[in-house]
């Protein structure tokens, strides 16, 4: 293989990488934060992606410039579905672990749920639309531009989050929530208000995560599920509750999978990504980069 | 169904049930027939999930992989072995990988094991996918030789009474204590001389077994036997929810809820199948939320089961 051959198979796989990285981070503020692991996750993703193919072809104009309403939508929506869904599994359970069972399957119930009424509203059927898809030249490899405005997207927003959550107090209560829940309530953080917003953060970023891929690959209602498995792979490499973690994680993910792809066969990728997951989970369960 | 009688004499009840219901073929229409039998395939299922899982508070999601275990064994054997022992065949291979997978799992926790039982399921989905495709050079397997249908129902109903069976003697067993004793508090079950990781692993091959025998025994009711439909990840969602829904601390809650769930199943799946999962999220969401122990805990909320 010539050397623009392998760069563009390695500028592929952190495409898909830098998506991994956002959905995951979702996940991860979701189950890092609050124990909620939310395995419907990537039914938000579905959604903010539907959400961005409606708005375009009803209104047209640029799919980036929903790309806020989106969040800010799926946001209200997660802090909804945590006041209706976990608040009161948390004020029923009797302790961390209790919680983290029952709150499995009401994120197993919201798949069902979302998922179908979707597929009630939409039907079944594959849906897309054209957005920036004539390939570009860049330094002798091929791009569709829709990619590279995903990819530096997806990158913008990781990086925000990570800085979010260093530098401001907002991050400082997030964190110290994250180290001892306990600890946190007793200096003064208020945990009722920081868990539905932090939940809803998480469910923004999947909207915004389908929305960008909305703009270079075909959606449909089961689209979803694969990028949840993919999300719990990549907080699994990066470490539960660890965001920079997430972002390296997604990345790498990404990478093993175009190579894997391209040196075995594209219908081994699941199974890749599986065999991936597996094995960190059985061997560093703490994640790649746990010290 | 009368949740105290079931309790205070089960072993009257379970032969009495099973006599009724084994005459069913031949009292019954074909329709009733089949729908008793989905219904007895789940209690076999959630029964067996819950001697497990509910006593050691497990959550696995690996009830798919050994149901299509068990059917891909069918596949097989079935032109070439006698029929009971295809049916042991598929019970023998879910269990042997069940202990390798137990092995390699039992020691997490929580969502850990829960999420790497899915995983793992998938993996062997997708394991069996491909070396169908590239080795046998198939996407599906097709039956030729089938049992009779009364065969079939009675053989299920076999595997359903048997695991009925089995969850009362555990319970009664020292062996059910030390399961209980796990699910309570792992530590001081260890602490009290309970070997934890066999009794984890015995427990995870039973449940095993059972899913397995079931799954080599409603395989031949679909004739085509693909990876996707019977290591469909739903079945193992659906064992899960009945049992939760039932309530995994008792046998008469799975029980109730899958005759419940078994006839929503048939009556509203095929007609609405998009309405049928909205349904069945609602009810997993309201039934986490406001029934965390299942139907059982109704009952005994009234006092009229023993915990």
């Amino acid at each position: 293989m010539t050397l623009t051959g392998w760069a563009e198979l390695l500028a592929g796989g952190l495409i898909t990488g830098g998506i991994y990285a956002v959905v995951a981070i979702g996940l991860n503020l979701q189950y890092g934060l609050m124990r909620i692991m939310n395995i419907s996750h990537g039914e938000f993703l579905m959604l903010g992606a539907f959400l961005t193919w409606w708005a375009h072809t009803t209104w047209g104009g640029s799919p980036l410039a929903f790309l806020p309403v989106v969040f800010l939508a799926l946001l209200v929506l997660g802090v909804a579905v945590h006041w209706l869904c976990f608040r009161p599994v948390a004020a029923r359970a009797p302790n961390v672990d209790v919680f983290e069972a029952r709150s499995l399957m009401v994120g197993f119930g919201l798949m069902f749920l979302v998922q179908n009424v979707a597929l009630l509203i939409w039907g079944g059927d594959l849906r897309g639309y054209d957005y920036l898809a004539e390939p570009v030249q860049l330094a002798g490899m091929r791009f569709t531009p829709n990619k590279l405005v995903l990819f530096g997207v997806a990158l913008v927003l990781s990086a925000a989050l990570i800085v979010l959550l260093k530098a401001t107090l907002l991050g400082k209560a997030v964190r110290a929530l994250m180290q001892s829940p306990m600890g946190a309530q007793l200096v003064g953080i208020d945990t009722k208000r920081l868990h539905p917003l932090m939940f809803g953060i998480g469910l923004g970023l999947a909207g915004v995560a389908g929305g960008l891929l909305s703009m270079a690959y075909e959606i449909s209602p089961s689209m979803g599920e694969p990028y949840t498995v993919t999300a719990l792979i990549v907080i699994t490499l990066g470490g539960f509750g660890s965001i920079a973690g997430s972002l390296a994680g997604g990345l790498l993910l990404g990478l093993v999978e175009a190579l894997g792809m391209y040196f075995t066969s594209p219908s081994l990728k699941m199974l890749l990504s599986y065999a991936v997951f597996i094995g960190v989970l059985m061997w560093r369960p703490n994640g790649l980069f746990a010290r | 169904m009368n949740l105290s009688l079931f309790s205070s004499r089960p072993w009257l009840w379970l032969a009495a049930g099973t006599a009724l219901a084994a005459a069913l073929p031949w009292l019954a229409s074909e329709f009733i027939a089949s729908v008793v039998l989905s219904c007895l395939m789940y209690i076999a299922l959630a029964v067996s999930w819950s001697t497990f899982c509910g006593a050691t508070r497990y959550l696995s999601l690996a009830t798919s992989a050994f149901f299509g275990l068990g059917a891909y064994s069918t596949a097989m054997l079935v032109d070439v072995l006698p029929w009971p022992l295809v049916v042991l065949a598929g019970a023998a291979v879910a269990t042997v990988v069940a202990v390798a997978m137990g092995a390699a799992v039992l020691h997490l926790r929580g969502t850990y094991f829960a999420v790497l039982t899915f995983g793992m399921t998938e993996l062997i989905r997708h394991a069996v996918t491909f070396v169908e495709k590239q080795v046998s050079g198939t996407v599906g397997r097709v039956l030729m030789v089938v049992p009779s249908e009364a065969t079939v129902y009675l053989t299920v109903l076999l595997i359903a009474a048997g695991a009925i069976g089995c969850a009362l003697w555990v319970r009664r067993s020292r062996f059910g204590l030390a399961l209980a004793g796990i699910g309570a508090d792992e530590q001081r079950a260890q602490t009290l001389g309970v070997h934890t990781r066999n009794a984890k692993l015995a427990g995870f091959a039973l449940t095993a077994a059972f899913a397995g025998a079931t799954g080599a025994a409603m395989a031949v009711r679909w004739t085509y036997i693909e990876p996707a439909a019977v290591f469909s990840p739903f079945i193992g969602f659906q064992t899960v929810l009945i049992a939760l829904i039932g309530g995994a601390a008792s046998i008469g809650g799975p029980v109730a809820a899958a005759v419940v769930f078994s006839l929503l199943a048939e009556t509203l799946r095929l007609q609405l199948p998009y309405a049928y999962m909205v349904v069945l999220g609602l009810l997993l969401i309201a039934c986490v939320i406001w029934l965390p122990e299942g139907l059982a805990s109704l009952a005994r909320r009234k006092g009229r089961v023993r915990p």
